[in-house]
């Protein structure tokens, strides 16, 4: 459906894209900043505009516009107006039937950028100095804002306000719900200044080091350089771990037999409940849940990835998929020790190929990035899994106190309302509760509900174009660079794949060849159509995916870098790996023959039939 | 051997012993030294060819018809070359030389179990210009040579081919030429199933971490002739994993000859053309031995080599080269070689390092 229609560089111009049948004013869902007005169309139709289909895969529900907003200002916050890092500023967004694009804004003056470099090198430069103290500080923040968010009341409204009120020990109702609204969002805010802090500094300490490798040894795998920085003992890791154990003990203590393939985490619990062991079983369970279950079912943008609190049957379905293969005598560690054996096989080994005087910078490098790597891999668990999770069921509590007044028809649709609306329903919720007047949100709000899910359904059958807008000459932006692998190199690669193709070319993320029959998949839910033995492609993959990795023979993805979640899975696994291909999922129809080679990253199309 | 003047076997030679037989029969002689699975041989010295010149009374048939002969011009050259050839390929080589030849070459047949086992003969240039003079069309190389009889033709064949046309031009063109001379090795020969040559490092990108293998079907000749287009294989040298390949048609490879003497050139059969011809294993010993052989002359090196046909690896791995790489740019001329870690990061983001310009 996307226009073809060149713009003045190489992708179509955001203003061609016709909107889809069916969902003219879809753009009421999203302010009036993120859309291509036709006030700014010569300014923004000379910008690069790419889809962000790492943490975007999905056309964005009204609510979850937060999870643009907040980001966007932690990293410009951190980026611009803290680091000022030299070449660029922050990122702008923009949407385009439901999906987010987004650009970098550089800085183009040399004066400009020499005074940023000042600033930037002296306040850098302290955090790396400092970097585990004040890591160490992140974490106790981020501790404190989660428990903070977890004790966060949300308040009913009354029939009569309790005694505390009258003894002046606590405010009215009214205002309590709106300022747990308004503290609700701002802590939102807040985890995403906390999540910025470090991480464009961790990230730029590996681009150098893989750069620095880059120079002396062309030929150097990025995966050699990503499995020499990799942490071993990562927490990202910790949650599976615990499931593992955990089978091992349900043997151990005999109560396997309850894990059923097919049973239901509240069967398989009531079976448990029946045995002494089986209920010893369960309080170990407990103990692991806080914090581990707090793991996502996906990569925490979107209101609809919970928790495995939330979701138990994902942990379970890993229960159960663990204990079948111990039973079978299968090993279901992971083999840290020959992981880290082979990380430091990786550096030594390429060490000891460099000149002397470039061996004490590769040590240097290195150092700094095991330094600060645990960050980059352990801030997603604290903001994206953790708090995102938690944040999101608080807003869902707020849903539910609409819907108990009519002004929903079901708490979760409150995330189909932007974050404005809901204070503004909240508005005229409390007032109306106050005054006893009949509120018009119950017959306001639910008919426009509907619509915008009616609308999300359709834009979901769209496949957004990888980019839009003109081509870069250069790619400046490091974050840009860093953070979604936008080199020049993958934008004329774009850019070819505009005229089509039998082939796409991504990062070569875990190597190997195989043959095998594609499954797209657009989201988590659908992870369960997945075959033995099919070649998964998909937008991008993150955690909740872990349980299919034991059934796919390769994966093929449209956004990530060789440190991409499935990047790194695939590796563990051994299964080649394709990523970044900017538009695998939208090429690529389920059931057609594909050749995945990890090793050179290029996906062929082997025959044109496809159910998809 | 009680009394060798003009032979040795390879393992005793070094690059001590160059100036008196040649570049190539002294490498195979360090590789050995350094533990690299070379096949036996052994080599001849410039003195077998000067005894040879000087029993035999050639050396006054060479100064005529090089004295007659005018420079730059093609026939008179050729005319020289093909006088002096003539009276080389009639002249008896020296008892005393024949007869070392036959006691070496009995002893590789004692080391390889068979009465006439087959040899390569090839010529082993002297001097500090040999890569030149290689190139100048000094070496000859004759394959699956078995006997005594012909083993002492190939070798009068390679002295022969320091009269070439090319190879009287190339001198005269230095002007004040040394005396012509030349060694010759003879080695056991491996009936390669598979073989090439491999750089221990990538020759394009200048890459030390890769080592680039190229590899076919059959005897070295296919590969080092360029008559066929070989699988080409980048491999890292730290986790032994192909990196980048490249598989070609080959369609035709060296055998030896049927008839047990000489390699035939044939089609290859078309089920074996499109497949790789080194398997996991093959590719895990050649990164092992190109490594080693690197680490013994601590430079990179351009290597050929065989493996035996039937033969398991690493066993079957032979190899019967290794030169320096010479034509290597230096890796990435602008690279940051070394430096202050720190402010190298923040040139990824785009600080300018003190000397001017963003990396």
């Amino acid at each position: 459906m996307a226009s073809t229609t060149p713009a003045t560089g190489s992708f179509p111009s955001p203003y061609e894209v016709e909107t889809l049948p069916g969902c003219e004013g879809w753009e009421e869902m999203y302010p009036y900043y993120g859309r291509f007005l036709e006030s700014r169309r010569e300014a923004d139709e000379g910008r690069f505009w790419f889809w962000n289909s790492m943490h975007f895969p999905e056309p964005m529900p009204a609510f979850d516009v937060v999870c643009i907003d907040s980001p966007y200002q932690g990293i410009g916050s951190w980026q611009n107006r803290v680091f000022a890092v030299p070449p660029a500023m922050g990122i702008d967004w923009r949407v385009v039937n439901g999906y987010i694009y987004i650009t970098g804004n550089p800085v183009l003056d040399p004066e400009k950028v020499a005074e940023r470099a000042e600033v930037f090198q002296k306040r850098a430069g302290y955090y790396y100095e400092n970097w585990d103290e004040l890591y160490g500080k992140w974490r106790s923040n981020m501790e404190q804002l989660i428990k903070e968010l977890s004790e966060l009341e949300v308040p009913d409204l009354p029939e009569y306000e309790p005694d505390a009120v009258v003894s002046g020990e606590q405010n009215t109702s009214f205002y309590r719900v709106q300022d747990a609204y308004s503290r609700t969002l701002r802590m939102g805010d807040l985890m995403w200044q906390h999540h910025f802090e470090l991480l464009l500094l961790g990230y730029g300490a590996y681009a150098t080091l893989a750069e620095f490798c880059k120079a002396n040894l062309p030929d150097i795998p990025d995966q050699h350089i990503a499995q020499m920085v990799a942490g071993i003992d990562v927490i990202l890791f910790r949650p599976d771990q615990e499931l593992r154990r955990l089978a091992r003990l349900a043997i151990e203590t005999g109560v396997d037999g309850a894990f059923r393939q097919g049973r239901t985490p509240e069967e398989i619990d009531a079976e448990l409940a029946t045995s002494e062991a089986g209920r010893a079983w369960l309080e170990e369970l407990e103990k692991v849940k806080e914090p581990w279950f707090h793991m996502a079912t996906g990569d925490g943008l979107y209101h609809f990835y919970r928790s495995w609190l939330d979701e138990p049957s994902i942990p379970y379905a890993s229960l159960i998929g663990h204990i079948a293969a111990l039973q079978a005598g299968q090993e279901i560690e992971r083999p840290t020790e020959q992981i880290r054996e082979e990380r430091d096989r990786l550096a030594n080994g390429y060490r000891e190929l460099l000149d002397e005087s470039a061996q004490a910078t590769f040590d240097d490098l290195l150092n700094l990035s095991r330094k600060v790597f645990p960050y980059v891999e352990e801030h997603k668990f604290f903001c994206d899994y953790w708090f995102l999770t938690s944040w999101w069921n608080k807003i869902r509590e707020f849903g539910a106190l609409l819907a108990r007044n009519g002004f929903l028809e079901d708490g979760e649709d409150v995330f189909h309302l932007t974050r404005h609306e809901v204070a503004s329903a909240l508005d005229e919720l409390t007032l109306t509760w106050a005054t006893g007047g009949k509120p018009a949100g119950p017959t306001h709000w639910p008919p426009i509900v509907a619509r915008r899910k009616e609308i999300l359904e359709r834009f979901k059958e769209w496949n957004p174009p990888p980019a839009l807008g003109t081509a870069p000459e250069k790619v400046m932006d490091p974050t840009l660079i860093m953070l979604w692998g936008i080199t020049d190199e993958r934008v004329r690669d774009w850019a070819s794949q505009v005229e089509g193709g039998s082939s796409l070319n991504g990062a070569a993320a875990s190597p190997g060849t195989i043959e095998g029959v594609a499954r797209v998949v657009r989201s988590v839910d659908q992870i369960g159509d997945v075959r033995e033995g099919e070649v998964l492609v998909c937008g991008s993959t993150s955690p909740a995916w872990a349980p299919i990795f034991s059934k796919i023979s390769a994966t093929v993805t449209d956004v990530g870098g060789v440190m991409s979640h499935a990047a790194i899975v695939c590796r563990e696994y051994g299964l080649p790996a394709v990523v970044g291909t900017g538009r695998a999922t939208a090429t690529i129809k389920t059931g057609q023959r594909v050749r995945v080679d990890g090793t050179n990253g290029v996906v062929t199309i082997l025959d044109g039939d496809g159910d998809g | 051997m009680a009394e060798a003047p003009h032979t040795q076997t390879l393992d005793r030679l070094r690059s001590a012993d160059e100036p008196a037989f040649g570049g190539k029969s002294a490498s195979l002689g360090e590789l050995l030294a350094g533990g690299i699975p070379v096949p036996p041989g052994f080599a001849l010295s410039t003195s077998a060819f000067h005894a040879f010149v000087r029993e035999s009374g050639l050396q006054r048939t060479i100064d005529d018809a090089l004295s007659h002969m005018t420079i730059g011009d093609v026939d008179s050259v050729s005319g020289a070359s093909r006088t002096i050839s003539e009276a080389m390929r009639h002249a008896p080589i020296p008892t005393a030389v024949e007869e070392e030849i036959a006691a070496r070459y009995a002893d590789v047949a004692e080391a390889a179990g068979e009465p006439e086992p087959p040899v390569a003969v090839r010529s082993s240039a002297v001097g500090e210009d040999s890569e030149e003079a290689t190139f100048a069309g000094q070496q000859e190389t004759y394959l699956w040579v078995r006997g005594v009889g012909h083993v002492c033709d190939a070798v009068r064949d390679c002295w022969v081919s320091l009269f070439s046309p090319t190879a009287i031009s190339y001198r005269a063109r230095l002007g004040a030429a040394p005396e012509p001379a030349m060694g010759v090795t003879v080695q056991l020969m491996v009936d390669a199933g598979v073989s090439g040559v491999m750089f221990t490092c990538n020759p394009v990108s200048g890459d030390r971490s890769m080592i680039a293998i190229n590899a076919s079907w059959g005897l070295g000749l296919a590969v080092v002739g360029g008559e066929v287009t070989p699988d080409d294989l980048l491999v890292s040298k730290v986790t032994g994993e192909v990196v980048r390949e490249h598989i070609h048609s080959k369609e035709l490879e060296y055998v030896p000859d049927p008839g047990g003497r000489g390699a035939v050139r044939v089609d290859v059969p078309a089920e074996r053309r499109d497949v790789r011809c080194l398997d996991e294993d093959a590719i895990a010993a050649l990164v092992d031995v190109g490594r080693k052989v690197e680490r013994y002359f601590g430079s990179a090196q351009d290597i050929e080599w065989a493996i035996a046909r039937d033969a398991s690896v690493p066993e079957g791995v032979y190899i019967v080269q290794s030169r320096p790489v010479t034509t290597t740019k230096p890796a990435v001329a602008e690279k940051p070689a070394g430096g202050d870690a720190l402010s190298m990061v923040m040139a990824t983001f785009g600080v300018k390092s003190a000397g001017g310009g963003q990396r």
